[in-house]
């Protein structure tokens, strides 16, 4: 189950989306999550629906990858829709108990869960087909403004991607402990709220002490390597916009103003 | 002088209890003289504990001596503003590969160093199609390091190493997490740096079969050098090593066990075909 998430998860293929600039895709996925806020009817929904599925297969990236960094968000996303389903005033649609369905809930929480959906895979394609290092030098590049303001920007991007890289080394860890313990009798399963959380601290414990050794250990490796800090470091792929990268801006920029007309407007 | 000097290097580590009050004084380095020529390849044995890592510390100027000096290329460890020089005249590979490889794919890891050091973008790919070719890992360079097996990885922490050109590489430990096969294929990597590419290397390894191709050997015991000379010098001293809790190789053990029961046979046998070629004629003559 642990290894399931696939956010972070980079997915080595050759295709359009992956040669991308990594500012574009960036720009583009959060103006994607915006333009989902905008829609008011169903067509814009269908889109944006339409509008990822192309953008998926060209990606190249099997769906089901996408599909399992869903799982990760499954408890979000019932919370939400159980929140809205209930707790949204209105026409009453159906009553259980003291519970009220009402048809303005019904329609907020099926909006949010499609919104939440989108939102996920749409930031998948972009972590599947960006390597976290490209990832990261598109946010340096793309946040250089800020520097003015004393944002320490390529410090942040360095430890997104130290963060990101370390992601499925400490998702294997846990793991591991997970089993270590069970098999010393451990059990993260049974119990109430309060017992399985209290079941987590052999389990928390050894994974943050390792943690911290990795933390070390790559900080010297780090400093080995003559690392300090952004100052006089060259790039090995610098970032330079290629044709295709203004074509895929246009696309973006065409995509948002039609979406956002369609579904704001059209009734 | 050659590219590594210690001269009496002493390196305490301080002990505190929990209010910060000093509780006592470990010595882990003691009065260390090594003077390194370039291109040696250089081993430095001694179980868990005997300083060597610490040692090996002091040449990449991760940590300074409390007392002595340590020269690399020339430049004295203890100058703050010589550092950078000196972490790129003498690289460092770790033990632990997930911990040191910092690309999500090998060619960016390899490009790390380079970048680091303020190389032009065309160079930093000469370097590293270089550097990857030289460890035999080129054919891996757009794999995610976590599917590589653990010598693979290892061998790509060599080649982000190589690529900064370093004089010498101080490797602590590189195979102490690795199976056989991967163990093997390090060294071999580690050995085409010394004699194709001329890298000094400083290799420390508490497996005793690693170091029969190094030119020198220094065993290290209580933070103190406690044996020295080429890998045969060493070996022919299977008592002492045994004293100093090391594994000596199973053909050298034999060899040893051997001559203790009579056979004429030479000091110091390395190798199983080492071996063979001494007892075969000894067997003629017998008959």
């Amino acid at each position: 189950m642990l290894r399931d998430i696939t956010l972070g998860q980079y997915y080595q293929t050759d295709s359009v989306l992956h040669r991308l600039d990594p500012r574009v895709k960036l720009a583009g996925t959060l103006l994607y999550i915006i333009s989902l806020f905008f829609f008011r009817n169903f067509i814009g929904y269908l889109i944006a629906a339409a509008f990822l599925a192309v953008v998926i297969k060209l990606s190249r990236v099997p769906f089901k990858f996408m599909v399992k960094g869903m799982k990760a968000i499954l408890f979000l996303l019932l919370i939400t829709v159980v929140f809205n389903l209930f707790l949204t005033p209105g026409e009453p649609l159906l009553s259980v108990w003291k519970l009220t369905v009402t048809k303005e809930g019904l329609g907020t929480a099926v909006t949010m869960a499609v919104r939440l959906v989108m939102l996920v895979i749409g930031s998948s394609v972009m972590t599947l087909t960006t390597t976290p290092n490209n990832l990261t030098d598109g946010m340096e590049k793309g946040m250089r403004p800020l520097k003015v303001f004393k944002v320490p920007v390529h410090e942040v991007a360095m430890m997104m991607s130290i963060a990101l890289r370390f992601i499925p080394i400490l998702l294997e860890e846990t793991d591991k402990i997970m089993k270590a313990q069970i098999a010393r009798g451990a059990d993260f399963e049974s119990g109430n709220l309060i017992r399985r959380a209290k079941a987590l601290v052999p389990l928390l414990v050894p994974l943050f002490i390792s943690a911290f050794r990795r933390a070390n250990d790559l900080a010297m490796a780090m400093e080995a390597r003559c690392y300090r800090g952004g100052e006089g470091r060259t790039k090995m792929k610098p970032l330079i916009y290629q044709k295709r990268d203004r074509v895929a801006y246009l696309c973006i920029l065409f995509y948002l103003v039609g979406s956002i007309c369609v579904g704001r407007l059209l009734l | 002088m050659g590219i590594i000097k210690t001269q009496e290097v002493v390196f305490e580590y301080i002990r505190r209890d929990e209010e910060g009050n000093v509780e006592g004084i470990t010595t882990a380095v003691d009065h260390v003289n090594l003077d390194i020529k370039q291109g040696q390849f250089i081993a430095i044995l001694g179980h868990n504990g005997s300083g060597k890592s610490t040692l090996a510390k002091h040449i990449n100027a991760i940590l300074t001596p409390t007392e002595g000096t340590v020269w690399v290329g020339g430049m004295d460890t203890s100058k703050e503003e010589k550092v950078w020089d000196i972490r790129q005249t003498a690289g460092m590979v770790f033990q632990n590969p997930d911990n040191q490889i910092i690309g999500q794919v090998v060619e960016e890891d390899v490009g790390f160093g380079p970048e680091n050091i303020g190389i032009p973008t065309k160079e930093i790919w000469e370097r590293v199609e270089e550097s990857l070719k030289a460890v035999g890992m080129y054919a891996f360079r757009k794999y995610s390091p976590n599917k590589l097996s653990g010598g693979q990885k290892q061998r790509v922490s060599i080649a982000g190493v190589f690529a900064m050109h370093p004089k010498c590489i101080v490797l602590d430990e590189p195979t102490a997490m690795l199976d056989p096969n991967g163990r093997r294929e390090v060294i071999r990597a580690v050995r085409g740096l010394n004699q194709v590419e001329g890298v000094t290397v400083i290799l420390i390894t508490h497996y005793m079969e690693e170091i029969i191709h190094a030119d020198r050997a220094f065993v290290m015991d209580k933070g103190r050098i406690a044996m020295e000379g080429t890998p045969r010098e060493i070996f022919s001293q299977v008592e002492k090593l045994q004293e100093l809790r090391l594994d000596v190789p199973q053909v050298t053990l034999l060899a040893h066990e051997l001559q203790k029961r009579g056979i004429a046979l030479p000091n110091g046998i390395l190798t199983t075909q080492e071996l063979a070629d001494q007892l075969v004629p000894l067997g003629k003559r017998g008959n």
